[in-house]
């Protein structure tokens, strides 16, 4: 037996027409001194020499204890299990999927099969998005919003058929779905090869380097202003915006720097957790209280806020100041300058059965706890998560735990110490109808 | 250290010869009485061994192209056929070494070939389907396709052809390639064999269990517990014992009494990776096993199922890096074993009686 590395092999996945053979062709003349062998679905139609493509039928097959987990493609292990035993091994295996597929089963065979986990490592999941036509195809079918969640990449593609403020709602869309992947744009599939090969998505010693944009986290705030106040009596005027209410929290202590501003923001997302209070205008704000500024009036509105010392408070609305005019004006009408604003993230309507969300949580979780939560769910909505990744600080243990999981598989592993760096928490889902605030409920009872 | 051959055969296996073939070798069996042993190898070489010293006799580099992928011995031992992924099928003369027939099937894999029983048909499977021929090469019939992949065929004894595929296996007429029976299973069927009567039918399915038919009655079993796939499966010349791989042990079930539901299977324990092939001799239950840790082991088997190790081997001689045992097969006269190593190596030796 040979102690060579693992064969990486990426999945190819995007509704025909969506650029996967020009980008197959692209990765092919790019990567001409390696050996590289690509399966393809029967209709699959690249001709390229220095290749070995071997077409199959995408044989699903499931297992008669109807573990959807247990769900492989029956043809790639067949087909790989041939081509591994090969003494000039490939250097990297394509698997292009039609447009129809489901990539569950795809992935899961690298991962349920002894044999070909042996042999192969699954290297990563690439989506090519038809920029023009995704949207229709969105609404018409689980295959292509699956293949987007399962994505480390989506490539969006034939973006000159689409302007730009369709690109980037588009792209908003894709990530709200899929907060886990990195998304690059192209016309005719050319984006640089590296940026579809040898990612390392489904290597946990990787989870952490790539610093994926899931990291990012969303906020329910979309603005945070920060002003210096002296003891006093001011005002908040607002103009008609957007929306007839609006949710704030004013604390008090902020400081101006970025660290303070994302701790102020870890703060603000708990008080915004909790029921906010409804504030009709004249009416007070009190600091570090969750409102909703009643806004349905005409015109101009007002509300106070008293301030008995010196103090910088932060702002944290849920719409920009830009949206409502929205002023802070002392005793004497003057208006307070804003020391520091900042746009976050903000959390956007969910319209799509398919979405993602990230949790990030300071501090340890006690592992039986957090056993017996995490079974429980990939029990019970082990179908609907399609991916998750991320890492624990598991109290009691001095190395980081670091997983990622297909379905209900869940792999993980201790990393690297935690040494001096903040003990910190880092979960991404992505799913079907996934109950994030149930799922965030459920992480957080397992915090110690 | 590993230039020393500290790991002689043991017990009733006795030093014979090794040779090497260009690739991993995939397939082999026993000519002209046993006087040649053919070996396939993933290159699509087809080699001729000497079948006493070891010295090549013949070789054809690469005439399958993409590789080897199966090999039958005729019943006659005059003539085998290999199989590949050029899709061609070959039908050679033993004593020269030479093709006689070639059948191209087009493009695709031919994953299986087999000769029946009494030498009169030729089963391949290529995809989704089957053809059978006559001795020459003549197209008898071909199936209608499976419902996925072909994995694995089978002769009965009794003149059927038995196909497995995803979730079913189906019996055909040998003359005609009528359905006569299908028996459906919701599994992946990675491996099967029948009884020698042609009652029992067992697969070894990808969900790292076994399940098996008896045909007279209906009555179908699974057994699970096995921590792998079990695709390495045998009978025994009496369908009385039932071997199976799918992890480290050897799992025999026995067919005597009421058995094998409801009876505890005899578990042969030695080797320290997973059963890769498993084949009884001609006569009797003495049993070869096969596995990725490189040992081959002869076991002397009871009827109940248990059995104890008369024999032992390894391939290629590297007790640090062990070769995958990729098959075995017996001489025809049970005085001989051959086994071929994923490096390409093949390795025979003397068998002893006990």
């Amino acid at each position: 037996m040979n102690t060579q590395q693992k064969v990486p092999v990426t999945i190819l996945t995007g509704f025909l027409g969506s650029g996967k053979t020009t980008l197959l062709n692209r990765i092919l003349s790019e990567e001409h001194g390696k050996r590289i062998a690509v399966i393809e679905n029967e209709y699959g139609e690249v001709g390229i020499d220095q290749a070995l493509v071997i077409n199959a039928d995408e044989e699903i097959f499931e297992m008669s204890n109807g573990c959807i987990c247990c769900t492989v493609r029956g043809d790639l292990i067949r087909v790989l299990g041939n081509l591994m035993k090969r003494r000039d091994k490939f250097d990297y295996v394509l698997v292009e999927t039609t447009g129809l597929a489901d990539p569950g089963p795809v992935a899961q065979t690298f991962f349920m099969d002894d044999e070909i986990r042996e042999e192969f490592t699954l290297d990563g999941i690439v989506t090519l998005v038809d920029a023009a036509h995704i949207e229709q195809q969105l609404g018409r079918s689980d295959e292509s919003t699956e293949q987007i969640a399962f994505a480390d990449v989506l490539v969006l593609n034939k973006t000159d058929l689409v302007g730009t403020d369709g690109l980037d709602n588009l792209e908003a869309r894709l990530r709200d779905m899929n907060r886990m992947a990195r998304v690059v744009r192209s016309e005719k599939a050319d984006i640089p090869v590296d940026t579809v090969l040898n990612l390392s998505a489904f290597d946990l010693d990787q989870v952490l380097e790539r610093r994926p944009t899931f990291l990012e986290p969303e906020y329910p705030f979309e603005w945070t202003g920060v002003y210096s106040l002296q003891p006093g009596r001011y005002e908040l005027s607002l103009a008609e915006g957007p929306d007839p209410e609006m949710s704030l929290v004013i604390i008090a202590d902020q400081g101006v720097d970025d660290a303070a501003l994302r701790e102020g923001a870890e703060l603000c997302v708990r008080r915004y957790a909790e029921p906010a209070k409804s504030v009709v205008p004249g009416a007070e704000v009190s600091l570090g209280e969750h409102v909703s500024l009643q806004l349905q009036e005409a015109g101009r509105k007002s509300f106070f806020l008293n301030v008995d010392a010196p103090v910088r408070v932060g702002l944290y609305a849920q719409h920009t100041a830009e949206e409502f005019d929205m002023q802070l004006l002392d005793a004497d009408k003057g208006t307070i300058p804003v020391e520091v604003e900042r746009i976050w993230v903000a959390q956007h309507e969910h319209d799509d059965e398919v979405g993602s969300f990230a949790i990030e949580r300071t501090g340890n979780v006690h592992p039986d706890r957090l056993n017996a939560w995490l079974g429980e769910l990939l029990r019970e909505r082990g179908v609907d998560i399609f991916r998750m990744k991320g890492f624990l600080s598991i109290a009691g243990e001095p190395d980081r735990f670091v997983f990622q999981g297909v379905h209900m598989l869940f792999d993980g592993q201790p990393e690297k110490p935690w040494g001096d760096a903040p003990r910190l928490n880092q979960l991404v889902f992505i799913g079907r109808n996934l109950d994030e605030e149930a799922i965030t409920q459920g992480f957080d009872a397992c915090l110690v | 250290m590993s230039g020393m051959n500290t790991n002689g055969p043991r017990g009733v296996l006795r030093q014979g010869w090794s040779a090497a073939v260009g690739d991993y070798a995939i397939a082999g069996g026993w000519v002209s009485g046993g006087d040649v042993l053919v070996v396939g190898d993933a290159a699509g070489s087809v080699y001729g061994f000497e079948g006493t010293s070891g010295s090549i006799h013949w070789e054809h580099p690469e005439i399958h192209e993409g590789g080897l992928l199966a090999m039958s011995v005729h019943p006659d031992g005059a003539r085998f056929v290999t199989a590949g992924q050029d899709g061609r099928v070959l039908i050679w003369n033993a004593k020269e070494g030479q093709v006689s027939h070639t059948i191209e099937l087009g493009s695709g894999w031919v994953e299986n070939v087999a000769w029946s029983l009494d030498g009169q048909r030729l089963a391949v499977s290529i995809s989704r389907r089957v053809h059978v021929f006559d001795v020459d090469g003549q197209e008898l019939w071909k199936s209608d396709n499976h419902p996925s992949t072909v994995s694995t065929i089978v002769w009965s004894g009794t003149g059927e052809l038995a196909t497995a595929c995803y979730g079913r296996v189906t019996f055909f007429e040998a003359s005609s390639g009528e359905i006569l029976q299908q028996l459906e299973w919701k599994g992946s069927l990675v491996s099967m064999v029948l009884s020698p009567d042609g009652n029992v039918v067992a697969c070894g399915s990808q969900d790292n269990s076994v399940h098996f038919w008896r045909r007279s009655t209906g009555q179908d079993s699974q057994m699970h517990g096995y921590p792998g796939k079990p695709s390495a499966l045998a009978f025994d010349d009496k369908g009385g014992l039932l071997a199976t791989g799918g992890g480290e042990d050897v799992t025999v079930w026995s067919f005597e009494g009421d058995g094998p539901e409801g009876t505890s299977p005899g578990v042969l324990k030695l080797h320290i990776k997973p059963i890769t092939a498993l084949t009884f001799a001609r006569r009797g239950r003495r049993l070869a096993s096969g596995a990725r840790d490189g040992a081959v082991v002869v076991w002397s088997l009871q009827s109940d199922g248990q059995g104890f190790p008369t024999g032992a081997a390894l391939v290629g001689g590297k007790v640090d890096m062990p070769d995958v045992v990729s098959g075995l097969t017996w001489r025809p006269d049970d005085r001989g074993l051959a086994a071929l190593d994923a490096s390409g190596g093949v390795t025979y030796w003397r068998v002893m009686d006990r």
